[in-house]
């Protein structure tokens, strides 16, 4: 997750042009010492490359199966590794016997835990490795282990229940010392302003609503897994990780080496929204078993999860029940919001979800937040794509809705009364046009026959994280080809790509004539890639090291071209006299008239600085059609409206935008993680009963995104990732709503409980 | 883009294997032997292999193969772990995403269902047999131009789908598209971009 700013004296001060393009704003920010002056409004209409559209570099490889994930990975000699995980979700494990698995022709190393209690099913407990898949498998069928049952919990309410077995007892719960716990219950962590009571009791019109939403598992579609291999002290580690250098950090540690000795690899990665983040897994020590593993049978070994195991162990997204009480005068300001959230992340802590809550709609004076945490017998949470934030968002938003329809006011007009950011003041517009909001009900559910069509809306928010703790390389070789070298992953956001755009408009050359290195801890150290901070993170860097690059080829230009190196420019491809253009040389024959064989530049991130808006915006809007008959709904249209500083490369941002509405439509409509609860085992442990959306259910999808400067850093850019998803559930929610009177406040919002809405919806009118 | 597959090569493997016995399998357990016979036309008795390790050939992007594996392997992995052709992906391994999905003489199939030996006398095409980054075929070039893909991971497989949707209706429409691709999944959500560049390669020709 994202780190606080090193603290770091400023000390250049620059103007900048800040905001956004319609509304340009004189800002003064104070940046370290060596940065550059940040790229803002004035520099947009400049632009070269950036901004522009550009496929990614590693899409020839992806579509031609010939990219290298780390499932793919075959070395000479490899073993195949295979976990063992609890079978049951609550108790003592009484002995783990692996006689009969080693015996076993084909095994090479067995590893069991030294843990002695159970707190969720699939928690590890021991494993193998074999020569082929298949034997692994016998192998791990043959692990005996005894084990003393308790009695176990497996749900966010009943968990809150009196008498509720407890998921730890006294002192053991995760979260520190200082937290309540009564039962499986800690907290509250309070937040808010003002005083809520004395909000309240202004207001014209309050409604109170809970809302609740299940576990979702994050369900990449390649399984956590490593190779791992040992070359003497020499350990290699390829994984399929958002960090390689957190990675390293943790496994180095659990296996008692220096880092020096352990180089993690991840060049390409199928998909981690936030469960990829620790060394193995939330849930699993997966990465350091097969390590142990490999150095106990003397080879490599690959260990993969498969599906089941990645539905147990690898991370999921608390599951939440939310209070929200808003209170506001007659047209539409708001005087108080009360939001009371219970969230279970299994036996881990940090279930809260009030981000959007602390931030929406911040002219509110009296706001009042309670955030507890519950404990179940599952496995822990992962941070997934905007942790919190969608649970949080679809509560609150869905509950604005409702005040709406109380006070006789269009949803959208309440939102309008009541934003806070100037940004976001400026995405409706575009976003209401894209979706077409006139056509929406005037009533909710007025139109004729048993398919009905609705329009809603909602809003989301993210915040400007960045991660100081950047280095970047840059090489320019003698014959003109150019190399950039990060530590940092591409986790399929593009990462590799929009850097190399960031350097070739530094650089004055096309990003395809740069070659970027990512995902290795070889390379110069990138942050994780979680919570939005990778492009925004490194792309500053980039353009330093560019930068420096591009001072010493003018020093050995300047003299070919009889100028000062200061007087220079490049651009297409040219190196240049900014005064006088046809004194040029190309960038490859500026190249040549290097002294050595290449100019290498490392730039280390500047620290992050004032910024135009600290948070980032982004609004939704959603068509869905339903059959009331039925009760399936088919979400139509979406238009997603987000800030993300300067968009680096709208090809692929656009993608991220567009698969976050896909993904949250999928968490709305699809998505329950179910635990038997006479067995508390996942029922769901796969993708056929784990519903994710699919082909046929895809809808019509739009990415508007609005430029804004300053983001803090030398580039203007900000994370998309995250903010995308946050808005999507209460828009889909809000216009079913549109659509047919019936408010869903429990997701998923499958056809039984929109025919229960219904006729709830009917019995009131 | 109608591009023809080769045919399947009509061959037995060896005395007692006719192709028509490799047509269906049943019996499949952990270390058991493997029963290959035809379903409702068998005459003879199914031939029993296994349960150790067999020589199976396979007919893989116009080139025989042979791999030696417990009858027990699916083709999935025989083709990833024995043939080293990774492009088709492990996902779900029961046949729910469309990850692993490659060609049995030109028809779309999940090679994580498929026992390596029945896929014998079959022409089997991976994803690495349409294209290669430097000759990519036409939907994937579409693929790379529309931006249609993030991670990648599910990104073989909707090509191998969207290549067999092709070959059979060269001028689908957005429906018939989403239906011949309803097998595959994508967790990044990649799907209107798919869309768009199998359409795109249809307009193309
Ligand atoms: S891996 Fe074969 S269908 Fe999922
Ligand atoms: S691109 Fe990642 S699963 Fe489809």
């Amino acid at each position: 997750m994202p780190q606080e700013d090193k603290a770091q004296e400023p000390s250049v001060t620059f103007k900048v042009k800040a905001g956004l393009p319609s509304d340009p704003q004189e800002m003064e920010v104070h940046a370290a010492e060596g940065d550059l002056k940040p790229w803002d409004l004035e520099s947009l209409p400049g632009f070269q490359h950036m901004g522009k559209p550009y496929p990614r570099f590693d899409g020839p490889l992806k579509v031609t199966g010939r990219a290298r994930y780390t499932y793919d990975i075959k070395l000479p000699g490899m073993l195949y590794g295979r976990m063992v995980g609890a079978t049951i979700p609550a108790g003592t494990i009484v002995s783990i016997d692996t006689t009969k698995a080693e015996a076993l022709p084909g095994v090479k190393a067995v590893w069991s835990t030294e843990s002695k209690k159970v707190r969720f099913a699939g928690q590890d407990v021991a494993a193998v490795a074999a020569v082929s898949p298949e034997v692994a498998m016998d192998a791990a069928r043959l692990v005996e282990v005894t084990y003393e049952e308790k009695p176990f919990i497996h749900e966010l309410r009943a968990a809150m229940e009196d008498g509720a077995p407890l998921v730890f007892t006294e002192g053991e719960a995760p979260g520190g010392e200082d937290q309540r716990v009564r039962g499986n219950v800690a907290g509250p962590r309070r937040g808010g302003r003002g005083n809520v009571a004395a909000g309240f009791a202004q207001a014209a019109a309050t409604i109170e609503s809970t809302y609740y939403l299940p576990v979702h598992t994050h369900s990449c579609l390649e399984t956590h897994g490593v190779v791992a291999h040992w070359e003497g002290e020499q350990l290699t580690v390829y994984s399929s990780t958002q960090g390689v250098y957190a990675t390293r950090e943790g496994l180095a540690e659990a296996l008692e080496t220096d880092r020096k000795n352990v180089r993690v690899i991840c060049e390409h990665m199928g998909g981690g929204f936030g469960s990829k983040l620790s060394p193995s897994a939330t849930g699993s020590a997966f990465a350091m078993v097969a390590c142990k593993l490999a150095k106990k049978a003397g080879a490599p070994v690959k260990l993969m999860l498969d599906r089941h195991q990645e539905q147990l162990c690898t991370g999921n997204a608390p599951s939440a029940q939310i209070t929200v009480k808003i209170g506001a005068k007659k047209d539409g300001t708001l005087t108080a919001v009360e939001y009371t959230s219970y969230g279970s992340a299994g036996v881990a802590g940090g279930a809260g979800t009030a981000g959007p809550a602390n931030t929406l709609y911040a002219n509110n004076p009296n706001l009042k937040v309670e955030e507890y945490a519950v404990f179940t017998n599952t496995g822990p949470s992962a941070p997934l794509r905007a942790p919190g934030h969608s649970q949080g968002a679809f509560a609150l938003e869905s509950a604005m809705d409702e005040l709406a329809e109380k006070l006789g006011i269009d949803p959208l007009e309440l939102r309008k009364k009541n934003e806070s950011s100037p940004i976001r003041a400026a995405e409706y517009d575009p976003g209401v046009k894209a979706i077409g909001w006139e056509r929406r009900n005037k009533k909710a559910g007025d139109t004729p026959g048993p398919k009905k069509r609705g329009i809603g809306m909602a809003n989301g928010n993210w915040y400007v994280f960045a991660n100081p703790n950047v280095t970047v390389e840059v090489k320019i070789h003698r014959d003109g080809s150019v190399e950039l070298f990060s530590g940092s992953q591409d986790i399929g956001t593009g990462f590799r790509t929009a850097m190399a755009v960031v350097a070739a408009e530094e650089l004055g050359i096309a990003p395809t004539d740069i070659t970027s290195h990512v995902g290795d801890t070889q390379y110069p150290q990138g942050p994780s890639s979680g919570g939005s901070v990778t492009t925004n993170s490194v792309a500053p860097a980039v353009r330093l090291a560019a930068n420096e690059a591009k001072k010493k080829l003018f020093e050995v230009a300047a003299k070919a071209l009889d100028a000062d190196p200061g007087e220079l420019k490049s651009e297409g491809g040219k190196v240049f006299v900014a005064a006088d253009p046809a004194r040029a040389l190309s960038f490859k024959e500026a190249a040549s008239k290097m002294p050595g064989e290449v100019i290498d530049c490392s730039a280390d991130r500047k620290t992050q600085y004032e910024t135009f808006r600290r948070d980032l915006a982004g609004t939704q809007f959603a068509e869905v059609e339903v059959d009331t008959e039925t009760g399936e709904v088919r979400v139509l249209k979406m238009v997603s409206v987000n800030d993300c500083g300067f968009p680096v490369n709208s090809l692929t941002a656009k993608n991220q935008v567009i698969g976050a509405m896909i993904q949250g439509v999928s968490w709305a409509l699809l998505e329950d993680r179910i635990v038997d609860p006479n067995v508390g085992t996942m029922v769901n442990p796969n993708l056929e009963a784990y519903k994710i959306l699919s082909p046929k259910d895809m809808f019509e999808a739009e990415s508007i995104l609005v430029p804004q400067a300053n983001l803090g850093n030398n580039t203007s850019v900000a994370g998309l990732g995250e903010p995308p998803i946050v808005p999507t559930l209460g828009a889909v929610a809000n216009a079913i709503y549109n659509a047919t009177g019936a408010r869903l406040r429990e997701l998923p919002m499958t056809p039984d409980r929109v025919l229960a809405a219904l006729a709830e919806a009917e019995g009131r009118a | 883009m109608a591009r023809k597959l080769p045919a399947a090569e009509d061959q037995s493997r060896a005395p007692g294997f006719s192709r028509r016995n490799f047509l269906k399998t049943a019996g499949v357990g952990a270390a058991a032997s493997t029963v290959v016979g035809v379903g409702g036309a068998c005459t003879k008795e199914p031939t029993v292999i296994g349960p150790d390790a067999t020589t199976l050939r396979l007919r893989v992007n116009g080139t025989t193969q042979t791999v030696t594996v417990e009858p027990r392997v699916t083709l999935l992995n025989a083709l990833r772990n024995e043939l080293d052709l990774t492009g088709a992906k492990e996902v779900c391994n029961r046949g729910a995403c469309g990850g692993c999905t490659v060609l049995l003489d030109g028809d779309p199939i999940k090679a994580c269902m498929m026992l390596a030996a029945d896929a014998e006398g079959h022409e089997i095409t991976t994803v690495e047999g349409l294209g290669s980054p430097d000759e990519m075929s036409p939907l994937q070039k579409a693929f790379v131009e529309a931006d249609a893909l993030q991670c990648g991971f599910c990104t073989p497989g909707f090509v191998v789908s969207g290549t067999a949707l092709l070959a059979k209706n060269p001028d689908p429409t957005l429906d018939e598209i989403k239906d011949g691709l309803a097998g595959n999944l994508c967790r990044c959500g990649t799907y209107s971009r798919i869309f768009e560049a199998v359409q795109k390669t249809a307009r193309r020709g």
